[in-house]
Order: C-alpha cells, then structure tokens, then sequence
C-alpha cells in the first residue's frame, strides 16, 4: 500500500479541475433525489412526537373518534428486535418507551396512503407524560459544571496531559485566564433528510435515501428489526448536500420507514419538511471553553490547561467523537510541552447534537485561535509575531506527543498568507474605535491545523475496504466502476475518484465510473465523513488500480500480445518490442469476452510508524494533518454598528490537490458556512422549543453577504499513500470565526467570546465599557 | 385545527388543511371582486401576490380560511398613474413595478428604495404595495415611505370608496382600518417637493433576503444647515410603523450641528419603546433607532 513518489506515474486527471461528473444530471433535473423516488404502493410515514423536553411516559391515548382502519401504528411493543439506536452509546431508543428526554422526541409511529392523511391520524395521538424539569441550555449547564459537575448527566470525557501543565503555570511569567462559548449551527443543507423503506419479498429490507453512510445504517438497524445483515439493503439516492447532518441522523430516519414498513407490509416514504428539519435532526454541538495558558516574557507558551464542553442533547450518539477531535484541537498548531486538556459531553433536553462539518474542531478553535490574540497581546506581540515564534514545524510534537514527521503545511500557510494580506502594514491602519470615523476597520489572523482522516485508531480500526470492476457499461462498452461505500453530496467524490482511479490504471477518466453505492455491490470503505475520502479512500483506489492495471497487462501480454513485455500508458497498450499496440478500450472488451468481469480490492492500512493509545490519548492522534491560515478584513459602520467582512485572505495545505476547481469550490463554501457560523446563525431555546425553526428565522448568508475571497493552495502531499491529497472537507469551516473575532478587537477594541458576533453584542458591550 | 391534540409541537401538524382545501374565487373585474366581498357567503381572504399569506398558511401561523379571492390581476389596480400633486399606485402593483417606474422612482424615491430590498426578485415580481400594507407586519418594508407622504390609502366596497390617511390605517399589530367587504384599490401618494430629499435605510441579519430589524425613510428639506422639513417613519420598533411627530415638529426650524443632532438621536430614541424578538434585542433597537434618524439629518447637512 504505501507507495514510493516514483510509482505515482504521470498524472493526467488527478490535478486537473475536471468539471464535475453529476453536473450534467444535476443540471437538467435527472438525479433522483429520495422525494424524487417513484414507489408504486407507498405509504407516507409521520412521526408523533413528545410536546414536551423532558418527561416520564405514562402511555399513549387513541382519539377513539378516530377512524384508525385506514392507517398503521408504531408503537415500541412492535419493534421485533431491540427498540435502541445503537451509535456511540446505547441509550437512545427509536420510539420512547418511558423517560422522554427532549421535544419532539417519537411516541410512535404513523403512516397512511397520503402525507395529510398521516399527520391528521398523528394529531389524534396523545401521549400521556408527567412532566419532569428539563435542562436546556449551555449557559444552565456550564453554570451547573461550574457550581458542580455531580449535577449533570455526563455522556462522556477524555484527558489529554502531556508534561507537568500545574507546576509549569507557576513557573510562567504570566497566565491568561479566559472562556469562550458558541451555540448551536444547523446544517441547512437544500435538500431535507429523506428516506424509503421497501419490504421485498424475499425478506430484505430495501432502504433508499438521503445519506452520508450507508453502512452506517447497515448493521446498526439489523438488531432493531431483528434481520441479518445480508437481508438489509442500503442504497444511496441523489443527496442535495450533508454536511455532517445526515451521517447519523438517516438511520433514525431508515428506521421509522422500516418499522413502519414492516408493519404495514407495503413501502413508507418519509420526507422531512424544512420545519420538522430544523427542529427534529442533529445539530453543531454547543460549546463552552476555559483556558488559562501560562507564558514567557518573551512569548512562549510555557502551559496549557483547558476544559472543553460539549452540549451533548438527550443522548450519547456521536458526541464521544465530536468532543475527541475537539480536545485534539484545542490546543494544537503550537509548540508547548505542558498540556492539560479536559473534555466532558453532558446531557440536555434537546435534540441530540451531532456530526456537522468540522466536527468539534471549529468549536476548538474559536475559542483557541481567540485566545491565541489575547496571549500575544498579554506579550506585548502582534498576532503574527507570536504566532510565528510558536507554531509548530516539521519534527515538532502535537499536545499528544505526536510527531509531525511530514508533509507539514506550517508555517508556509502562515508566513504566505501573511505576505499575501500585507498583514503587518495593515495592522497598523486598524481604528482601534478611533471617535470620528464613519467606518472602522480591523483585520484579524487565524492558524490551524484539522486532523485527515479519522481519529486515533479509527482508521486502523476500519480498514476502508474498496473495490474496481471492470465490466460492461450500459453501452456495452467496457467501464471500470468505482465501488465504494463512500458517497456524494455535494462535495465532489463521484468526481475525485474516478479521477484517481484512471490515473492509477493510466486511462482516460471517461473510462471510469462512479455508480451510486449500495451494500450489496460495494465493500465497506468507511462512512463518509471525517475529512478521509480523498486521502484514505483514494489512495486505496489509487492501489486497487494499480493492481488492475498490472493484471490487464499481464492479460495483454499473454493473451494478445505473444508474451511481450505490455505497459498501459495514457490510455493505450504498448508491447514493449515497439510492434503491437492496442487502445485500453479494445483490450478492456477483449478481456471481457474472455475472462468476463474483473474485480479487485484494496484495504487502506496506516503506515507500522503510526501508533495511539485510545485510553490516555497519546501518539499520533491523525496519519497527518492539512493546514490552513486566515485573514480576515472587516469594517464596522460607526453609526448602526453593522459589521461587514469585506474580504477573506487564505492559504491551504490539504496535501496534493485531486481537482483544484472542486478543492477551491470546497474552500469556498467553508468559509461561507463559517462566516454564518460567525456573524448569523443562531438558535434560541424558547419554552423548550428552538426559537429559529424555519429558513424566515433562520437565517444563513446569502451571496451579498460574502467577503471578496483570495484563496491559494500550497501542497504538502501525504507521502505515505499515493497521490497523496490530506482532505479539504472540513477545514475551511475551523478558522474564520475566530479571524473575525480578532478583526474586530483590532476595528472596535472589543473583545467578543460568544458566537454569534451580531452589532446587538457589539452595541452592549460598547454600552457597558462605557458605562463601566 | 388538531383540536384533539392540543400540544402541537410542529407547526407542521398545527393546520390539517391544505391550500387545496380553499375555494379561490378569481373575479375578472372590480366590481365582481366588490360584489363578492360584499356577501357574507361569498367573501372570502383577500389574496394578492401571496408571499405573505402562502408562508404563514404553509408553516401554520395563519390558520387557511376556506375561501379566498384574488385581486392580483384585476386591470383597475395594476397602475401607477400621476396627477398634479399626487402619484397614484393600484393595489396590485408589484414591488418590481414600483422599482422600474419613472413616476415613482422620482416622485417617491424611498419607496423605490424600499421596494427593492423586500425579499429576493421572486417575492419582488408576486409581492404587491396592496397586499403588504393590508398584512399590517410592523416589519413591512413600504411602511415608512408611505408614511413619509403623507398620503392616503383607498379604499372600496360596494357602497363606495373613501379613503384613510396613511397614518391612521394601521390601528394596531397586524390591524387595520378595513371593513369586512372593503378592499384596498390604490395609494394616493403627494408627490416629493422641489428642493427636498427623501432618504432610506433598513437594518436586517444580512444583505438581502431579511426581515427588517430595523427600518426607516424620511423626507425633508435643509437650507443652508437649517431643517426647513423633516418627516421621519420607521418600522419594527413598535406594533405598528410609527411617524416620530415629536422629532419632526422639535428639529424643524433648527441648525443642523453636533448638538442637535445628538439631541435629535436622544429624542428619537427616548420617543420608542421597541420589544426584543429573533431578529433582535429591545436595547438595540432603541438605540439604532435615533441612530438613524441622525444619520438621516448628517445626509441632508452635507447637502
């Protein structure tokens, strides 16, 4: 698996910003989206939810006025296996049977002929529930951990230490002590979460939909409807963008429709409105962070102590994980030898928090990327002189002691984009809140690093497995099909990796294909997620084809061409005496009247050089790590404090860039993501309800609102698995709030430590440092 | 209504009609549309462009009524004509018709400008000047620059028009001044006067595409850094649009300096008391609010 540079062979697709390969049926309306499915005989599912946040269950009452022949009931008497959604943790149910743990937690099930149908019978469901008092929001929490951690619900914890972090912090000549704090982002991807449940008649169970991770679902869902893994069929539909928000959420969604299905004995269809969306899928975790890092006259960080809380929801799900990659952020992209971190998830009453782009980390690093302004300021530093002195070079260690051996974008991103913003002038024509100026200006630096691939041992664990068949297309013509677990949502997998597959076999791309995936054709790569598709997946490809490739020359050179030495190149087979020649397409037909269809697998595997300990969290916590800078302008209006990022300075390092368009696309829509994350989007929990639940209330940045954006990659390729990309999914998401933050300490000489930064903050901070 | 179920938590279930439950009447005249909200049996929920009416029916806000009538494409009210004094709009006028006008993009230029922040070009091109004064949102953004006029709303029913001043026709959150079988025919808006200046300004969460969080027009007249004129509307801060009387009649005759615009900030705010909600908070709003209505008068002094 691991490859020497000079086997990578000259690229002529990875590289190249090839337009992307669903755009045609996207374009004209053809992708087949889960509303999109045509299901002869389905009924459409609805979920009856608690009107309460948290609860006992006493039971369910039927309107006995009701006509109830015409529709079916789920209840939990009739789930045939075990009625729990098995993540992270095993204590969340898919119909509550006795303690509810948030609104609009499902009571039972209903489905009927048509969507009005099932919602009317829902409405004449009534659970019967004693109220009990819900904890809902991070600030109640974070004042309960304060006052005593004994009081909440803890869903999970892990420490990192590294070095003697007390006794350093006496030894420091200065410590900072802050919090920060962020709340809930929703995904708000175009298309609602969707989903089809058909019972075949063999007794497989056909689930089709809007999702992330088809073997998520599968085998998570085998236990609940009591079926062996090979009679649950998943199978991708077209999905209009993730995010995070459908990697765990669909098997709660694939589960209502097979219950249900079950039950009725026909298929259920249930398409989330953009309503029930909001208030009743994952969320980005609320967080809170406290950090007190101790520093050297001279600029040094001596000591880092941080806590990092994650506001879990009801139930344990994914949030273990989310939390990890936060604490493994919170502290990284600097030297310091002394490292005490503390992550802790507790249980609200509100809807489980969950995977969303990022995950944990951007939580991390606006509090860490904040605080590292405040300790150059203590310094006496400019932002990028203390950043220059401390981050972390190739050879340096992580905060678990893991090694940086290679392909490290630090600090090229940093003195780059530094160069490119004219950083340092710039800083010097900031308004500090000069009295009389119309418009105030700041700019703001922000330095980071996000983990590819999964954390820890996830990647060992997995051990993504891929296939490459070669076989006949729908125009009988030879195709090489890309079988992955690993799905498209936007982002650009069906393109990259096919991109990466002709590369390997050196054919062209149009030789290649990327079928939807679905469990009964393709080997588990991993789930989605994590940004590990370009790297783990397509360097499994890239090996997989490699393979191919020597076993149709082997062919060729047999069977074709008289035992001559054969190389595939560019497409074509040449016989190594000069005299024969055959184009891939012809060889690929003959193989296939021949010998038939041709399969072969790869398995990604870490380099021996890796290791982790899962328990004290120590080691190489990520395979290797892609780097990003920001810089980010704004102005402020004095007279209605309206805050404006005008424009957006960046340097990426996400290993080698497969497609650079879609790379720049990925960059793009990050930072967009993240600059809501910043400056719009909010959810308030009134009477136990989200205060924003449709797309009128919340509200997410339009296309004025974006800044003028100068991006640039730099490659750092991974070198340890061809062609060597580190993953780009995420990273544009972690460092622009912080960057904005920092912007406008430097416009207003206000410091903001809770997302999202909104003029009504700025004014009240304005107003008490006046009146202070 | 799910009245069995009496603890919705989804809107989604709040209403168990559809719009295929409502009977629409399309009257192709004015007089068969009076005629019709004339009787009690065939009246029915005035409907214009619907972008205020489809989105609370759809998440369940506004419970769908069982018949509505539409006035969208009835001639009568699809013109914006001129008389001497005054600019006449029909009910019907699209956002996007007030945009492209000559007529009002000189006689009531904040109007103009108010009209092209509403929504993206699709609610624009549906949305009429009738229908968002008759949904009575505090947050409708043609408010101030109707109010600035002066001008007056014109309404009709079988028995006859009669017409209400602007500033009388909201009597409270989501009220108006219509009877059951009235509908609006158009807005009769006194035409800007030579030498004076009308100005806007909205405050939303983002660039386009919002709900106002704040929102205001004015227009007046300054000689020689002397207000000669002053009138001032500004939305979402009170259960109705609200024309600042107090400010207008205080900084009338004075010299525009530091001073008096500070003065005329403080009054401005001191005369509102706004409430918070999603969109924003009550201190805010208070505050921005005189904050705008100086840097209305800061416009008209550099003139």
């Amino acid at each position: 698996m691991v490859m020497a540079v000079k086997e990578l062979g000259t690229l002529h697709s990875v590289g190249k910003g090839i337009p992307r390969l669903d755009a045609d049926e996207k374009v004209r309306g053809l992708a087949q989206y889960a509303d999109d499915l045509n299901v002869p005989g389905a009924w459409y599912g609805f979920v009856v939810r608690s009107p309460v946040a948290h609860g006992r269950l006493r039971g369910l009452k039927k309107d006995p006025g009701f006509d109830w022949s015409q529709v079916v009931v789920v209840t939990p008497e009739d789930i045939p296996g075990n009625n729990i959604v098995d993540l992270m943790g095993r204590d969340m149910p898919f119909i509550a049977h006795d303690v509810i743990q948030y609104l609009g937690e499902p009571v039972a099930l209903v489905a009927a002929a048509s969507r009005h149908l099932a919602r009317v019978a829902g409405s004449h469901i009534r659970a019967d529930i004693e109220e009990l008092p819900p904890l809902l929001t991070l600030q109640d929490m974070v004042a309960r951990y304060k006052e005593d951690p004994a009081q909440l619900h803890e869903l999970a914890s892990q420490t990192i230490r590294k070095g003697d972090t007390e006794k350093a912090l006496s030894e420091a000549d200065m410590v900072v002590e802050q919090e920060y704090s962020a709340g809930h982002q929703e995904q708000l991807y175009i298309e609602p979460q969707g989903m089809v449940a058909i019972p075949e008649s063999d007794g497989t169970m056909f689930i089709h939909g809007s999702m992330q991770c088809p073997y998520y679902i599968n085998p998570e869902l085998c236990e609940t409807l009591d079926i062996p893994p090979e009679k649950l069929r998943v199978k991708q539909s077209a999905v209009g963008g993730a995010f995070g928000g459908k990697e765990e959420f669909p098997t709660l969604l694939a589960g209502y429709c097979a219950l249900l299905a079950l039950k009725a004995k026909r298929p259920i269809k249930i398409i989330y409105d953009r309503n029930q969306d909001i208030l009743y899928t994952t969320k980005r975790h609320p967080s809170w962070s406290r950090y007190r890092v101790g520093v050297m006259k001279d600029g040094t960080i001596h000591a880092i102590q941080t806590e990092f809380l994650l506001d879990g929801g009801a139930y344990t799900t994914l949030s273990p994980v989310v939390m990890y990659r936060g604490i493994l952020h919170a502290a990284m992209g600097y030297r310091c030898e002394n490292v005490a971190i503390d992550g802790h998830v507790y249980r609200t009453n509100t809807f489980p928090n969950g995977a969303f782009r990022g995950f944990g980390a951007p939580q991390a690093l606006w509090a860490w990327e904040s605080m590292i302004d405040e300790l150059a300021e203590a310094c006496g530093m400019t932002p990028h002189e203390f950043r220059l002195k401390n981050c972390l070079h190739q050879g340096d260690s992580t905060p678990t002691g893991g090694i940086l051996r290679d392909s490290v974008g630090s600090p090229t991103v940093l003195e780059k984009t530094l160069e490119r913003a004219n950083f340092s002038e710039k800083l010097k024509q900031c308004s500090h809140g000069r009295r009389g100026e119309k418009k105030w200006y700041g700019i703001g630096l922000s330095f980071f690093a996000h983990g590819s691939g999964f954390t820890g041992d996830g990647e060992a664990r997995i051990k993504a497995k891929v296939a490459l068949d070669l076989e006949p297309g729908d125009d009988g013509k030879p195709v090489v099909n890309v079988r992955v677990s690993s799905t498209e949502m936007g982002q650009g997998t069906c393109t990259i990796l096919p991109q990466v597959a002709a590369d390997a076999l050196s054919i062209d791309i149009r030789h290649t294909a990327y079928p939807m995936p679905d469990t009964f054709k393709v080997p588990d790569s991993g789930p989605t997620v994590a940004s590990r598709t370009a790297m783990v997946v397509g360097s499994t490809i890239f090996s997989a084809g490699k393979k191919m490739k020597a076993e149709l020359e082997a062919f060729v050179s047999a069977e074709l061409f008289d035992g001559q030495p054969v190389v595939l190149e560019q497409d074509r087979f040449c016989g190594s005496y000069g005299d024969k020649e055959m184009s891939f397409e012809e060889a690929a037909a003959q193989y296939l009247s021949r010998k038939g269809s041709l399969r072969v697998y790869d398995q990604f595997k870490l380099p021996e050089f890796i290791k982790w300990n899962q328990k004290t969290f120590e080691g190489d916590a990520y395979p290797a790590y892609a780097w990003g800078c920001n810089v980010a302008e704004l102005e402020v209006d004095t007279l209605t404090f309206e805050i404006r990022v005008t424009r957006v300075t960046s340097y990426w390092d996400i290993g080698r860039l497969l497609n650079p368009v879609l790379a720049k696309g990925q960059v793009e829509g990050g930072l967009v993501q993240a600059l809501g994350y910043a400056m719009l989007e909010k959810i308030e929990i009134k009477n136990g309800k989200y205060d924003a639940d449709r797309m009128q209330t919340y509200v997410i940045p339009t296309t004025l609102d974006i800044p003028e954006m100068d991006l640039h990659f730099v490659e750092f390729p991974y070198e340890h698995a061809q062609p060597g990309a580190k993953g780009v999914g995420e990273i544009p998401m972690d460092g622009l709030a912080p960057a904005i933050a920092n912007a406008l300490v430097q416009a207003t000489g206000i410091r903001m430590r809770d997302l999202p930064i909104t003029p009504e903050k700025l004014f009240q901070m304005m107003h008490e440092e006046k009146t202070a | 209504m799910a009245g069995w179920n009496e603890r919705v938590t989804d809107l989604s279930i709040a209403s168990t009609m559809t719009f295929d439950d409502v009977a629409c009447a399309f009257p192709a005249s004015l007089q068969e549309a009076l005629e019709l909200m004339a009787d009690e049996k065939t009246r029915g929920r005035l409907l214009a462009g619907g972008t205020d009416l489809m989105v609370q029916w759809e998440s369940g806000v506004l419970a769908m009524p069982e018949r509505a009538v539409s006035v969208k494409a009835l001639p009568e009210l699809r013109t914006i004509e001129e008389t001497e004094a005054d600019v006449i709009i029909g009910a019907s006028v699209t956002h996007m018709d007030i945009r492209r006008s000559p007529l009002t993009q000189k006689h009531v230029p904040s109007l103009v400008d108010a009209a092209a922040t509403i929504g993206g070009f699709q609610i624009q091109t549906m949305g009429t000047i009738g229908g968002s004064v008759a949904n009575a949102s505090p947050a409708g953004d043609l408010a101030p620059s109707l109010m600035i006029t002066d001008g007056a709303v014109v309404l009709a029913s079988v028995r006859g028009e009669r017409e209400v001043p602007i500033t009388a026709f909201w009597t409270g959150y989501r009220k108006t001044d219509m009877q059951p079988d009235e509908l609006i025919v158009r807005f009769r808006l006194p035409k800007m006067p030579e030498g004076y200046r009308e100005a806007w300004r909205k405050l939303g969460p983002r660039q386009a595409q919002a709900i106002s969080k704040v929102m205001g027009s004015c227009r007046g007249c300054v000689e020689g850094g002397v207000v000669k004129s002053f009138r001032v509307a500004i939305g979402s801060v009170a259960p109705t649009c609200v024309r600042l009387y107090d400010v207008e009649k205080w900084i009338e005759g004075k010299k525009l300096n530091e001073g008096t615009l500070a003065e005329a900030e403080k009054r401005t705010s001191d005369s509102i008391t706004p409430i918070a909600d999603i969109r924003s908070t009550a201190e805010y709003r208070k505050w921005v609010t005189g904050r705008i209505v100086r840097g209305f008068l800061e416009q008209f002094a550099d003139q």
